[in-house]
């Protein structure tokens, strides 16, 4: 269940790219998976929508997992929004 | 704002970012290891799966080395402090780290694991000893700050375990095949296991002993003492 840290770790770093970039939501995360890195996509795309919602921002966000090289888990793009004011 | 609608939702910024998500373990990691060598100490990250014995050899090392060395040690369990006592009986500064779930230590925990050390006496160490989860997978992926990753394997659990777990024997510089007394009781080929292991991880170096019996535990004794007094290069 390390996914479950790695969700969490991927969410702070949500997080600092919204306030880096002086936005307020998250619309599209993509994340590059290594073939070795010990991560179930499936189990990281669960745990993703099941905690999102801690992080305020990540909220609405969806996930794409691409399969990469290596052992390594990458937040390779994000799409930024403001929030919603239309309602 | 978007110009159809007049919402404010429409101003998409598109950022590439290409950052590990283990980054910000990673920069913790870093820390540890500045407040390891602030403290003067080696940092030894034993991981095997439940069971393989890390416990019962830590009792026996510092049973040995603890007139010799300023011995520390950080349990990490996903519940329970029973390892802790054991090694507490051994009377040396012991901090228990609980997961609650999590099949791994991270940097994070283990930061807070290094404060409690610092925190007991004068906290000061030769050496520090971290019993990772008992996980053969997830502990692998965490760089915990630590000087050496140490691949336990028992020989109930078979030979074959290092190709089939390879994640843990390639990141380890020390592999040892534990409760050799019990080889004739199983089919177990070491030669197998130390194959499998250097197919992995050429570099690795390989012992084998039994923390009951004491056979093979004067090289791994003279291994973590070579550490402790810096005669032992450490892999970066």
């Amino acid at each position: 269940m390390h996914e479950l840290f790695l969700v969490q770790a991927l969410l702070v770093q949500l997080k600092e790219l919204c306030e880096e970039h002086g936005r307020s939501k998250v619309s599209m995360v993509t994340v590059s998976i290594g073939k070795e890195s010990c991560v179930v996509p499936d189990s990281f795309a669960f745990l993703f929508d099941a905690v999102k919602a801690e992080e305020e921002c990540a909220t609405g966000a969806l996930l794409r997992i691409e399969e990469g090289e290596g052992r390594d888990l990458i937040l390779l793009r994000v799409e930024l929004e403001e929030a919603d004011r239309s309602v | 704002m978007c110009d159809s609608c007049g919402c404010g939702g429409a101003e998409r910024l598109v950022v590439e970012v290409n950052r590990s998500v283990l980054d910000e373990n990673r920069r913790v990691a870093q820390g540890n290891r500045r407040m390891l060598r602030e403290m003067g100490a080696v940092a030894l990250n034993l991981m095997s799966s439940p069971g393989a014995g890390k416990t019962t050899l830590l009792e026996r090392t510092i049973a040995a080395l603890k007139d010799r060395y300023r011995i520390g040690v950080i349990e990490g369990d996903v519940e329970t402090e029973r390892d802790a006592q054991r090694i507490r009986a051994q009377g040396v500064p012991v901090v228990q780290l609980t997961t609650g779930g999590a099949c791994h230590l991270s940097a994070a925990l283990v930061h807070k694991g290094l404060h409690g050390l610092k925190g007991i006496g004068e906290g000061v160490y030769d050496l520090v000893f971290i019993e990772n989860v008992g996980n053969l997978v997830c502990p692998a992926a965490f760089d915990l700050g630590e000087d050496v990753k140490v691949a336990l394997l028992s020989v109930p659990e078979g030979s074959d375990k290092p190709a089939k777990y390879p994640a843990l024997f390639r990141e380890a510089s020390l592999f040892i095949i534990t409760k050799v007394d019990l080889l004739e009781h199983f089919d177990f080929s070491l030669d197998e296991a130390e194959r499998l292991a250097r197919g992995i991880n050429p570099d690795v170096e390989i012992l084998r002993l039994s923390a009951v019996s004491g056979e093979g535990v004067g090289s791994w004794l003279e291994y973590v003492a070579g550490l402790a007094e810096g005669r032992r290069g450490i892999r970066p």
